[in-house]
């Protein structure tokens, strides 16, 4: 079954060319998953994620000016290059970072980039990914309101107004004071609430501590996914990724399919910084999360009820452009392959 | 040399210097987000991390300052120690500013391990922050010991711990502040180590290149920044059993119960930041189940001693409702309800659902905003106006009040909403799918529009008190 989770749109472009290009572009392909993928799509009709898409980057722009940015982005962004801060204008503010890259590995990159590019265009464009719609009208009331976080949401503005009343009936009475209470039976009263809170305490532990996201290691996964979070983006592979190094060698990619109806255990690591990895479902719910943890790797399991496309967000703020830190994830049936 | 009345008025002072420019900072974010300001988004996140560190801040020093003037009717707190206390704060400050405004570092208010380290920001920022830090956490640490030294140089540590009470055996009276005040400190010392041993941490990795372990540090940050928060509304609700005599007439003993329910608090408050790392999954499943049953525990004394106990000495009482007042009753009203939202979100199961969603804003700013700052500014209020004893007009300070509540709860409202709906909190700009985030962030910009007129108006009515009291 585990085959079917790697029906994947970008992998086909990006390792297909595996043992028969050119070393250049062997070499390009590994530093573009290392260095570039967290933020650019390299496919006709891909994701828009951080930075652009760069198929057919090589025919749009000059060579050296290409090399430089590659190398040197913060120098040119310094000087005002023209393109440097259109591009930076376009893309949220978000600099290109420097990348610590030689004019080898510039070249590399390059190559592999005009590898792709030539590859795609010769091949018919795939369509564009479905695209998640935007709540409008009433809908905008209802949209990410799942059944868990209503019953939340009601039982909190609820118990708050019966603090509400409390207070507004104990300020009332102040407009006929008298000189002393009765602490008796004030007593006797804070005897039934403290029993009556904690029985509601005891009661609502009882009932939800069992109820808890954590792996039951006495059922066995369906699927396995590995997930590698680095600033800003994620990456699925089908084996683990512990370094920077392991990019380049393992097949990756940054959108995924899932089997519905089957248990899928994602295990989540970072590269870098604390990210998070929080699926919402198709009506913009939360459906799971956890954290990814540099050094550490949390098992997150989901079983997902209904097809659609889940868009994957990071819920930990990760540094400065955390909002844009967000992948897809498609729940399809096995029948619809 | 003792506490003297300008102590607590420099105090005061910086606070209302202080809280409008970090509320317009807050502002500021919900307007980004409410698409308004987009121009301006690469600032979000170093003015989230200028509002949030200013703002956990600024509230322990208020806190503080109450319950100094608060112990002085007690005991003596050293008035050199709080001097060095105020001067250590401004320069930690300007520290934190330059570090965010000329660096634009942006590791948020709990700076996460490795963030601090990120490429984002010049590595100049980031020590600077670091050394704003270990500026604030060394004064802080030195103000608190001050103030447990006050406190035992009259009370031995049982009594100040009231555990006479518990035991039932004879001893002296101990206000409950005095109980309050000590169970906080001594956490806070818990607090302020476990800041410093994070501090030095990251400058460990900073000099040697060794990396920390992520969960470590983590654990320590929340234990330092969880504690924080709680302790200043812990100092803020002993003002308010100080205070609430004074206008009603009924006095609030320590007793059995009281007792209890303080000791109480100081095991369950160690132990509730658990609550924070639900969702690390590799965190033992124990300490999860820790982090749930502590949080839920603590509403007990919270909910059954001290707001029932507030409401029985309220109840048709003789009361002035004057600002000063005012403010410290719906402060505790608004603790409740923060409080409210809080357990909601430490049920681990429901926090996988609401865990960073603007669910968790949404409850921290109901019990700092609609319980801590209306506490500390009624406490600020009541001190100011003790001295000056200028003319108070009630149908003034009923706007006052009606602005700063119906102003807060609404800003409130929206955020619970866009919680409860799924929206994430600290992203500068919302995806397109989730775009009914920003019309909550519109919204709760006007919302804050109005609290801010109020808070305005309430600086001008103690202002008026303070400038008096200070020149006296």
């Amino acid at each position: 079954m585990r085959k079917h989770i790697w029906a994947i749109t970008a992998l086909g472009i990006l390792c297909a060319p595996w043992g028969r290009v050119s070393a250049d572009v062997e070499a390009g392909r590994a530093a573009f998953q290392a260095k570039c993928m967290a933020c650019h799509s390299v496919e006709v009709n891909g994701p828009v994620m951080l930075g652009p898409n760069l198929v057919g980057v090589t025919e749009r722009r000059d060579e050296a000016w290409l090399i430089r940015w590659i190398m040197e982005p913060d120098r040119m962004l310094a000087e005002q290059d023209p393109i440097a801060v259109a591009l930076l204008n376009q893309f949220n503010q978000i600099p290109m970072p420097p990348l610590g890259v030689s004019e080898t590995e510039a070249r590399d990159l390059l190559d592999y980039l005009a590898d792709v590019s030539a590859q795609a265009s010769a091949t018919p464009a795939a369509a564009p990914a479905a695209a998640i719609p935007r709540p409008t009208g009433l809908a905008i009331l209802t949209a990410g309101l799942g059944r868990t976080q209503l019953a939340g949401l009601v039982i909190f503005l609820g118990l708050s107004m019966a603090v509400v009343v409390a207070f507004w009936q104990v300020a009332r009475s102040t407009r006929q004071p008298v000189p002393t209470i009765d602490m008796k039976a004030a007593y006797r009263l804070r005897r039934k609430f403290f029993i009556g809170t904690s029985v509601l305490v005891l009661g609502t532990l009882a009932a939800t501590l069992p109820r808890t996201p954590y792996p039951d290691d006495l059922e066995t996964p369906d699927e396995l996914v590995y997930v590698t979070a680095r600033q800003f983006g994620f990456l699925y592979s089908s084996e683990p990724i512990t370094t920077d190094a392991d990019i380049g060698q393992v097949p990756v990619t940054n959108t995924l399919e899932v089997p519905v109806g089957a248990l899928v255990e994602f295990r989540v690591t970072s590269l870098d910084v604390t990210h998070n990895f929080a699926l919402y479902d198709p009506d913009h719910v939360i459906v799971a999360q956890t954290q990814a943890m540099p050094g550490y790797v949390n098992r997150l399991r989901v079983r997902l009820a209904a097809p659609g496309v889940f868009r994957v967000l990071c819920l930990e703020y990760c540094g400065l452009a955390h909002h844009a830190m967000q992948s897809t994830l498609t729940a399809r049936r096995l029948t619809d392959e | 040399m003792e506490l003297s009345p300008k102590h607590t008025l420099h105090w005061i002072g910086v606070t209302f210097i202080l809280f409008p420019l970090l509320l317009l900072a807050g502002m500021f974010m919900r307007a980004i987000q409410a698409n308004t300001l987009a121009s301006t988004q690469s600032w979000f996140y170093p003015m989230m991390t200028l509002h949030g560190v200013g703002m956990a801040g600024l509230w322990w020093v208020a806190s503080m300052a109450c319950a100094s003037r608060v112990l002085t009717r007690y005991t003596k707190p050293s008035a050199a120690v709080s001097t060095f206390a105020l001067i250590g704060t401004i320069l930690g400050v300007l520290l934190l500013l330059a570090s965010v405004l000329f660096g634009r570092f942006a590791a948020g208010w709990y700076f996460l391990y490795p963030l601090p380290f990120s490429v984002g920001w010049p590595a100049w920022a980031t020590l600077t922050f670091f050394v704003s830090l270990t500026v604030l956490g060394v004064t802080w640490l030195v103000w608190t010991l001050d103030l447990l030294r006050a406190i035992a140089r009259k009370y031995t540590i049982s009594q100040a711990l009231g555990w006479h009470y518990i035991r039932g055996v004879e001893g002296p009276d101990v206000p409950p502040a005095i109980l309050i005040v000590t169970t906080s400190l001594i956490a806070a010392v818990a607090c302020l180590l476990a800041g410093v041993a994070v501090l030095l941490l990251f400058y460990y990795e900073m000099l040697t290149g060794t990396r920390n372990d992520a969960l470590l540090m983590k654990n320590l940050t929340f234990l330092f920044g969880h504690l924080l928060v709680n302790l200043s509304l812990y100092l803020a609700v002993a003002v308010v059993y100080d205070t609430f005599p004074h206008y009603t007439g009924r006095p609030w003993h320590t007793n059995r119960v009281v007792a209890i329910s303080w000791n109480a608090v100081l095991a369950i408050v160690l132990l509730a930041y658990f609550h924070h790392l639900y969702m690390d999954f590799v965190q033992p499943t124990s300490l999860q189940y820790v982090g749930q049953i502590a949080s839920y525990m603590s509403s007990i004394p919270a909910a059954v001693v001290t707001v029932f106990g507030a409401v029985t000495i309220v109840y048709r009482a003789p009361v002035r409702w004057s600002l000063g007042f005012t403010l410290l009753f719906f402060g505790l009203m608004g603790w409740g309800i923060g409080g409210l939202g809080a357990v909601i979100d430490s049920t681990i199961a429901l926090n996988s659902k609401f865990h960073n969603t603007l669910w968790v804003p949404a409850h921290f700013h109901s019990y700092m905003i609609e319980g801590l700052v209306l506490m500390v500014l009624g406490y600020f209020y009541h001190y100011c106006q003790e001295r000056a004893r200028m003319p108070e007009s009630l149908p003034f300070q009923k706007t006052i009040v009606t602005l700063m509540l119906v102003g807060g709860y609404g800003f409130l409202l929206m955020f619970y909403l866009a919680g409860a709906q799924s929206v994430p909190r600290r992203y500068a700009i919302y995806p397109a799918e989730l775009s009914h985030g920003a019309i909550y962030a519109g919204i709760a910009v006007v919302f804050a529009a109005v609290f801010l007129l109020g808070l305005l108006f309430y600086i001008y009515e103690t202002g008026r008190n303070w400038v008096r009291a200070y020149g006296a």
